[in-house]
């Protein structure tokens, strides 16, 4: 299946661990998931990643190639049927309920498809909202902070309102700021533009870029948009439960294809 | 309203609840027609237990109240004549007794075994009454009547004769003076102010103004004298032949019988033995009481449960939001007892209030037929009773709170995405 210009993740950690010297922030060995039930559904077939602080990386591949899954195990929201998963160095299979809750919290940031903005509280509530389950409650530093991130994002104006008052974009924009509440080392974010048209898309991804740059917290970016895959650090592609890393030029070329 | 809410919060919520008590809280009042229907689901289960628990207890006590208050509760008297068999002879005590209870019918000392009796647990009052049958007439026709003798203000703690009073007076009554029931006075053609003549069994013969016409509505009832009229009309001298008993608890009476004949001579007949059955059907009654009680809390548990269940487990997605940002199960389940055990406190609190609201009116209603004195003319006899209340309020609670956690549990419980989808 690897053809000449894939190269395997753990080659390309290697170079960049050795050029950039970034920490390493997620890393799995020989992950696999299979789902099980009526017909066992093999999903992942043992990889190997790494994903370094500072990074923006995108992961592309076909619907139902198990880019979700992947995800999803990464930020420990579910769990592995085999291999490793390291968060900040920490297996987080030798992890119990209470010390995931806390893992979730302080160490990682969600943006899912949907914005799953909570319709009870208001946007600056919601944004405030991994601050509050983990302290009970906002202090004036921590609210100051998310209502520079709210301002960052252009959401000044609407921090009273409630989701079902803002627009898919607007919603979007502070599940992100959401994501970073807790100032996480990385935010895994499963499609975030997947519902916004073009325009509110690609503000909603320039913003990521931007929360990536100046704070440094790493992104991993599920997306079909190969627009955006482009403007990534570096594109994985899942592949008949495999995972590669491929140059953006290979990626351009299976884009013209 | 927000803000309100806020200041509440930070009073009265540690700072480890707040956001389980806000989400709660935002939960119950962004529910609308939801939290609505679960409120009234509770309020209604607490408004049926609390009708039917003060209905029946109502009933059962109105019951036994209208049986009771007019009878004694134990009846002292010189036990019956036996037939003498062969072994009382053998044994001369027992025949010495035997001999003395067939002389004298009345109670000698009855002074001295009313003051014991006075002294023992449980004796509400005592009345040492004179009582036989004669003869009532005015002018001709004699009518048959049955002759109590007793202190009015003793008696009518015992068998109440004031409070059933259409005319005159019982308290009180004079050395010459006789009250009697409404169905002698129209046998007699006579009235209150008129004079009777009475004559006892014993052939004693003496004449009495009424002081009193009372009617029970129950057939024909006894006339009453003084404790002395009575005496010389069937020449007692200072004797009386039976001793009335009164007692606060009346399903505990057996006790006190079992003490008096152990004190004293006499037999002491608990109430229990003629109405043995009334007893069993009280009973019966009272574990029906408790049986519907138990089927209508579980019937509106029931409907509790599956209202609420549904929406907490339309919540599920947040559930796993939640725990994806962080939240602990500990803190999901903090959600739904908050949220459960606000909808079970403004339910009950309002079945509480309607239920005795609704028994409160209930319990005004009167009989179309009724004269217009007593109690007893209430259409339902209904009893506020707090214990059940309290009890149906706690029940409530309880259900309410268990339907609200334990599908939030199972949600909490899994992984985060397995409950997203
Ligand atoms: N809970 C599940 N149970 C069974 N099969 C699942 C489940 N979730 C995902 N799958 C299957 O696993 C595969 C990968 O799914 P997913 O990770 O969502 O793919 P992607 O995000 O790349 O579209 C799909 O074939 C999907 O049907
Ligand atoms: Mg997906």
């Amino acid at each position: 299946m690897k053809n000449s210009e894939t190269i395997t993740v753990d080659e390309l950690a290697v170079e960049q661990n050795s050029n950039g010297g970034s920490p390493l922030v997620v890393e799995t060995r020989g992950l696999k998931k299979t789902y099980f039930g009526k017909i066992d559904v093999p999903v992942l077939h043992g990889l190997d990643i790494k994903i370094y602080a500072h990074e923006f990386v995108a992961i592309i591949g076909q619907s139902g190639s198990g880019k979700s899954t992947l995800l999803n195990i990464l930020g420990a929201l579910d769990v592995p049927t085999g291999g490793t998963v390291l968060i900040n160095g920490t297996d987080i299979s030798t992890l119990d309920e209470d010390e995931l809750a806390t893992l979730r919290s302080d160490d990682v940031g969600f943006i899912f498809q949907s914005h799953y903005l909570l319709n009870e509280f208001t946007c600056l509530e919601n944004a405030l909202m991994p601050v509050t389950i983990r302290h009970g409650e906002a202090d004036e530093e921590q609210t100051d902070r998310v209502l520079r991130l709210l301002e960052r994002v252009g959401l000044s104006d609407q921090i009273n309102k409630h989701p079902d008052e803002m627009s898919g974009g607007q919603n979007q924009r502070c599940a992100i700021v959401r994501s970073l509440a807790n100032s996480p080392k990385i935010i895994l974010a499963d499609e975030p533009t997947g519902n916004l048209d073009s325009r509110s898309g690609e503000e909603v991804f320039s913003m990521m870029r931007e929360m990536n740059r100046e704070s440094g917290v790493a992104f991993v970016m599920i997306t079909h948009d190969d627009r955006l895959a482009q403007a990534a650090d570096r594109i994985l592609l899942i592949e008949d439960g495999n995972i590669f890393e491929i140059s953006k030029e290979a990626h351009r070329e299976r884009v013209a294809k | 309203m927000k803000s309100f809410f806020n200041i509440f919060i930070s009073a009265l919520v540690p700072k480890k609840l707040r956001f389980e008590f806000q989400l709660a809280l935002r939960h119950l009042l962004s529910g609308g027609w939801q939290t609505i229907l679960t409120i009234s689901a509770v309020a209604a289960g607490v408004i049926i237990v609390i009708f039917i628990t003060s209905l029946i207890f109502g009933l059962q006590e109105m019951m036994s109240d209208l049986l009771t208050e007019s009878i004694p509760h134990v009846v002292v008297q010189v036990e019956d004549p036996k037939p003498k068999t062969l072994t009382n002879t053998e044994n001369p005590t027992s025949s010495r007794i035997e001999e003395q209870a067939s002389q004298l019918k009345f109670i000698d000392n009855w002074e001295q075994v009313v003051r014991t009796i006075r002294g023992l647990p449980n004796v509400r009052g005592v009345s040492p009454v004179v009582s036989g049958q004669g003869f009532a007439s005015k002018g001709a026709n004699p009518v048959g009547v049955s002759v109590v003798g007793a202190e009015p203000e003793l008696l009518d703690v015992i068998t109440p004769i004031t409070k059933d009073l259409t005319s005159g007076k019982y308290r009180g009554l004079g050395s010459d003076e006789i009250v009697i029931d409404a169905e002698l006075a129209k046998d007699l053609n006579t009235q209150v102010g008129e004079r009777i003549r009475l004559t006892s069994s014993s052939g004693q013969s003496d004449s009495f103004t009424i002081a009193g016409i009372y009617s029970r509505g129950q057939g024909r009832g006894s006339a009453y004298v003084t404790l002395r009229n009575g005496q010389s009309l069937f020449g007692f001298g200072t004797s009386v032949n039976v001793i009335y008993v009164k007692v606060y608890n009346i399903y505990d009476v057996e006790n006190l019988s079992n003490t008096i004949m152990a004190l004293t001579p006499y037999e002491a007949k608990p109430w229990t033995i003629d109405f043995s059955r009334f007893l069993v059907n009280m009973q019966m009654m009272g574990a029906s009481a408790y049986l519907i009680s138990i089927f209508s809390l579980i019937a509106s548990a029931f409907a509790i449960a599956s209202v609420l269940v549904v929406s907490v487990l339309q919540k599920s997605s947040q559930i796993g939001i939640l725990k994806s940002m962080g939240a602990r199960q500990r803190q999901i389940l903090t959600v739904f007892i908050f949220e459960g055990l606000g909808v079970a406190i403004m339910g009950s609190s309002l079945g509480a209030v309607i239920g005795m609201m609704i028994v409160h009116f209930i319990g005004l209603l009167e009989r179309p037929d009724s004269t217009g004195t007593g109690a007893s003319n209430a259409m339902f006899p209904v009893r506020i009773l707090p214990l059940y209340i309290g009890l149906a309020i706690l029940a409530a609670i309880i259900t309410t709170v268990i339907a609200a956690v334990l599908p939030a549990r199972q949600a909490a419980k899994l992984n985060p995405v397995d409950v997203m989808r």
